[in-house]
């Protein structure tokens, strides 16, 4: 028991008396764990959050009515099945043909706060429609029939039933929507104003789901919902999500493997630093060994220090390479990432393991050396 | 015997010198390794975004909009069309280095033998162009659309001997009229009929699972439109659009002539789309949103997190040196202790470190940037299978940082050697 | 039977014959110094008596084991039981005070006792220096403190490197008077120096030239206390 005093005792000595010289040991160590802190916290983040920009070419899952059509309260239904931590967004669609000046047009009714999730690359002149009553046309529709934003336009729908007279709604064009794709040949309005306009019972044609997941979940879900919904039939969008798949997975070995060397090459770093630091004190262990101490009683002082060295640098890197992650995390990402407690600890133990390793070598060389000739002079 | 000192510590203190040496090399590989990645990140992950196909298309200008609106009015009367003789054009515009990709489409209704309605296209699968830059390239469908899934059979081979005469047929209409590879069939097109070997049953998750591929020459012969394209579809590489390019997206003419030169220099999808525009005759490009807006965003991206992970390691690089610098120069109190009490100024034994450290400095920063442009390619090569190149700038970004961190790192251990006392260090031990 | 033993001792380094057939023997209680010039071979025949070295030829036997025929960890155990060492350059380590220093060589000899330690330090008069570090210290202070390390586990034998080289007069007179002391105690002082004023004081005086000794002589007016020569 006291003996174990003295060895905290002189540990303690050692640290605190040698200030300058642990702060450059304790620094190494420091900067390393960091670094593999911040690194692996990036590294394990990155899909997740890479994951969220590729939401950006949309969506990634279609529902298509497995007979004619499907109803609102089914796609609620369908959706419920995905985590709502993963839903990004769902867009439904109702596509009828109308006559704008005179000319038969595509259009869609939606939900225009969901499709600016489901479709974040849409870039639209103007306004998204707000209010009742307001109309977003596609950038083709709108140069060939001369339409700009702030005109009134007169839509008109002729019913199936062919007894019945057209019915006709005038609408304000808030936004002329530019996608260089198919859709800058409809024209979009609420689903309200679509059921106003054709007086049809309510019912969904399509509708598109974005979802933050791998493909692997995306599959997974797709299977529940057909399973789940006879009147859903829901498909991937291959287009997306095996590009999203090839790129993402390129991505994040790329990041990988940058881990690895910038790892690798760090770790070497520090024990570099700290073979110089303790091979500075061979004269301290011939004295030590001319005095009566063992070989093993003189590593296990130098372990202890390198332990309690390792096991500080650890904490302070840890701290500071999340800290580094959560900065990187909200600079390019735009959201913050949580803390990882597992890698406290793996954090410190790696510390410890590199910095003991490094110990180890410069000490096992010094201990060998007869203490005489340490002693002596040089 | 300055020189003789510096020699004298080279031969017998290289144990010490070779760890400075070491860690300046392994910091100068970081530092090489990650500078060249991150210049070359933004074209490696640009040629992976390719996958989603191709970012800009390309239509006639008369394009009547009714014609494309959904089986609205299927017979397209005498509508205008782009010239197939000006598709090569395309590889001479100026960024044509960055054009990866491209292939024509002209769309068509056959008839199958049972009666069956459907749209046959017409493209290039593996077209083969030797441009007169004296480049090559394969272009069309198989890598445009690397999402398909091939699930019976392959993609048309229009370089092999049987490459005419085939067509892919999309999984839903195989499905539905009972056809797998191999089986011969009949389409009767407007103009011509012709009979076709089924090579490939593709599913693409889209509309397209309901149409049949053909040749470009065979969809035109169908409809009597030889030498005429509906539509190009072009992947290029891209700059991520910025506020420049967004102005000039809406009129090229708004631009002063500075601004011009700059955007028609830059490899913005607008300016490409205008380059596009000028050597096709009666054309309008335009940037496919969906495309072209995701992969400024994931580049944008990807290369300020690739910055950022550049940065750290950087800075831990710059760290690690100049700690182990000051480690060694304590370590050496004694000897440095001794010069002084025998009369050497500080000048002197500021002069003699510094020399010892940047000799070693420069051994370890030469071969770590050997040792860098090693790890760059390990990264290329195993995670996009290319070569990363190495640009020149990097040579001189590292020298100058590996000089500065040197000297920097050097400043604690200075300071310290110039407050050594002699005596305490003679004694005092 | 004598303390310590050289039975015909060589050490030879290549063509150098640093210790060329020696014997002697030193009695329990004895005061020996070993003189001789730089490169007479003292420092090697301090190594082996101080169990860091070992004889290329020879015995050497030490409270009647042959040293010379152990393994180098069965050494470090002889030397921590057997022998108190006190150099030239003193030796401490410096991040320690002068009490943790003598505590040390408790420490690696057995257990830490802070009291004893502290008698230790008392006996050389540094009682109220305990808690300085080295660096606070004087040269002769450190010394000292040596002094106290050396003897703070009751070796057999307390061998000194050339204790007086890095000190005055003063010190120099203070540190004998300290070995005067441990000998009056019946400890067994072995010392080596070139400092004919030092090597005096002692009971007998063994003088190397060339690895051989060159005669050894017996004090007659023995009284343990430093003359200096003007």
């Amino acid at each position: 028991m006291k003996r174990r005093k003295m060895l905290v005792r002189m540990i303690t000595a050692s640290l605190l008396r040698r200030r300058s010289r642990m702060l450059v040991a304790l620094l190494a160590i420091a900067i390393g764990a960091t670094i593999l802190s911040g690194l692996v916290t990036i590294y394990v983040d990155v899909p997740q959050q890479m994951g969220a920009q590729f939401r950006n070419y949309g969506a990634n899952m279609i529902f298509m009515p497995a007979e004619e059509s499907f109803t609102d309260a089914d796609m609620q239904e369908s959706l419920s099945t995905i985590s709502s931590k993963e839903l990004v967004g769902a867009t439904p669609y109702q596509y009828n043909t109308v006559r704008i000046h005179e000319q038969p047009i595509l259009a869609a009714g939606t939900d225009m706060a969901a499709v600016q999730k489901t479709s974040p690359y849409w870039l639209v002149e103007g306004q998204y429609p707000a209010k009742t009553h307001e109309i977003l046309v596609g950038k083709n529709v709108a140069e060939s029939l001369e339409l700009s934003v702030g005109e009134s336009v007169t839509v008109s729908f002729t019913p199936e039933d062919k007894s019945k007279l057209d019915s006709t709604i005038d609408f304000q064009i808030t936004g002329i929507l530019n996608t260089g794709g198919s859709e800058e040949e409809y024209v979009y309005v609420s689903m309200e104003d679509m059921e106003e306009l054709t007086a049809l019972p309510a019912h969904l044609d399509i509708a598109e789901i974005s979802v933050s997941a791998g493909s692997a979940q995306l599959q997974t879900y797709v299977d529940e919902i057909n399973a789940g919904n006879t009147d859903i039939s829901a498909n991937l969008v291959k287009r997306v999500t095996a590009s999203e798949t090839t790129v993402l997975s390129k991505l994040q070995a790329l990041v990988l493997l940058v881990t690895v060397i910038v790892l690798a090459l760090t770790m070497i770093c520090v024990a570099t630093t700290m073979t110089a630091v303790v091979s500075e004190r061979r004269s301290e262990i011939g004295l030590k060994k001319a005095i009566g101490a063992s070989d093993s009683g003189i590593i296990a002082e130098f372990m202890g220090e390198g332990i309690l060295l390792g096991g500080l640098g650890g904490i302070l890197g840890s701290v500071v390479g999340f800290a580094f992650a959560q900065f990187v995390s909200v600079n390019v990402f735009g959201s913050y990432i949580s803390f990882r407690l597992l890698l406290l600890p793996i954090t410190i133990i790696v510390s410890i393991a590199v910095t003991s390793v490094a110990c180890l070598l410069p000490i096992r060389s010094a201990t060998s050396v007869d203490p005489a000739l340490v002693l002596k002079g040089e | 015997m300055f020189f003789k000192m510096i020699r004298g510590t080279l031969l017998h203190q290289w144990k010490k010198m070779l760890m400075i040496a070491l860690t300046i090399a392994l910091g100068s590989s970081l530092a090489t390794a990650m500078i060249s990645v991150v210049m070359d990140v933004g074209d490696k992950v640009n040629q992976e975004l390719k996958a989603y196909g191709a970012n800009i298309t390309v239509v006639p200008k008369q394009s009547s909009i009714v014609s494309n609106l959904y089986d609205v009015e299927d017979e397209t009367p005498g509508s205008a069309y782009l010239k197939e003789s000006e598709l090569g054009n395309i590889k001479t515009i100026f960024w044509a280095f960055n054009i990866v990709d491209f292939a024509p489409f002209v769309t068509t209704t056959a008839a199958l033998p049972d009666g069956t309605e459907i749209h046959v296209v017409g493209s290039w699968f593996n077209h083969h162009l030797d441009l007169p830059t004296g480049e090559q390239l394969d272009a069309g469908m198989s890598s445009l659309r690397s999402w398909w899934d091939i699930r019976e059979g392959q993609w048309i081979d229009e370089q092999s001997d049987t490459g005419t005469d085939v067509v892919m047929i999309g999984a839903a209409l195989a499905d539905q009229e009972q056809i797998s590879v191999g089986d011969q069939i009949s389409f009767s097109g407007s103009a011509s009929d012709a009979k076709l070997t089924v090579v490939g049953i593709y599913e693409s998750g889209g509309d397209e699972d309901n149409q049949a591929y053909v040749p470009l020459h065979v969809a035109q012969s169908l409809a009597d439109l030889s030498g005429s394209i509906g539509s190009i579809e072009v992947s290029a590489l891209t700059t991520p659009d910025n506020e420049l390019a967004k102005k000039a997206a809406k009129d090229p003419s708004s631009l002063t002539v500075a601004q011009y030169e700059v955007w028609y220099c830059t490899a913005y999808a607008s300016s490409i789309c205008y380059q596009i525009q000028e050597v096709i005759t009666d054309s309008v490009a335009s940037p496919v949103r969906q495309v072209a807006d995701s992969e400024g965003a994931i580049l944008d991206k990807t290369e300020l997190l690739m910055l950022l992970i550049m940065f750290l390691s950087l800075v831990g690089s710059a760290l690690g040196i100049s700690n182990l610098v000051t480690a060694s120069v304590m370590e050496r109190s004694g000897e440095i202790g001794l010069m002084k009490a025998i009369g050497a100024y500080n000048r002197s034994v500021t002069a003699l470190v510094l020399t010892e450290i940047l000799i070693a400095s420069i051994i370890g920063g030469v071969v770590g940037f050997f040792a860098g442009i090693g790890f760059a390619q390990i990264i290329g090569q195993s995670v996009f299978g290319s070569a990363i190149s190495i640009r020149t700038v990097v040579i001189p970004i590292v020298g100058v940082l590996v000089t500065f961190v040197t000297l920097a790192g050097s400043i604690p251990a200075i300071r310290m050697l110039l407050g050594l006392q002699p005596a305490e260090v003679l004694h005092g031990r | 039977m004598s303390l310590l033993e050289f039975q015909n001792v060589f050490k030879i380094y290549g063509d150098l014959h640093a210790l060329d057939d020696v014997s002697f023997t030193v009695d329990r209680g004895e005061w020996i110094s070993i003189m001789g010039p730089s490169g007479s071979g003292k420092s090697t025949m301090m190594n082996m008596i101080g169990c860091m070295d070992k004889p290329t030829k020879g015995n050497i036997l030490l409270d009647g084991v042959d040293v010379a025929k152990e393994p180098a960890k069965k050494l470090t155990d002889i030397r921590r039981d057997k022998i108190g060492l006190i150099f030239q350059q003193f030796h401490l380590v410096n991040y320690l005070t002068a009490l943790e220093n003598v505590m040390l060589a408790q420490y690696y000899h057995s257990i830490p006792d802070e009291q004893e330690a502290m008698e230790a330090l008392e006996r050389v008069g540094l009682a109220e220096r305990a808690k300085h570090l080295p660096s606070q210290l004087s040269g002769g202070e450190q010394q000292r403190v040596c002094v106290a390390r050396a003897l703070i586990n009751h070796p057999e034998i307390i061998l000194a490197d050339e204790p007086t080289g890095n000190l005055d007069d003063a010190n120099e007179e203070i540190v004998v008077d300290l070995f005067r002391k441990l000998h009056e105690e019946g400890t067994t002082l072995i010392v080596v120096t070139h400092d004919p004023e030092v090597g005096d004081v002692a009971q007998r005086q063994i003088v190397l030239r060339n690895g051989k000794i060159a005669r050894q002589t017996v004090n007659q007016n023995f009284t343990g206390h430093i003359r200096f020569t003007e």
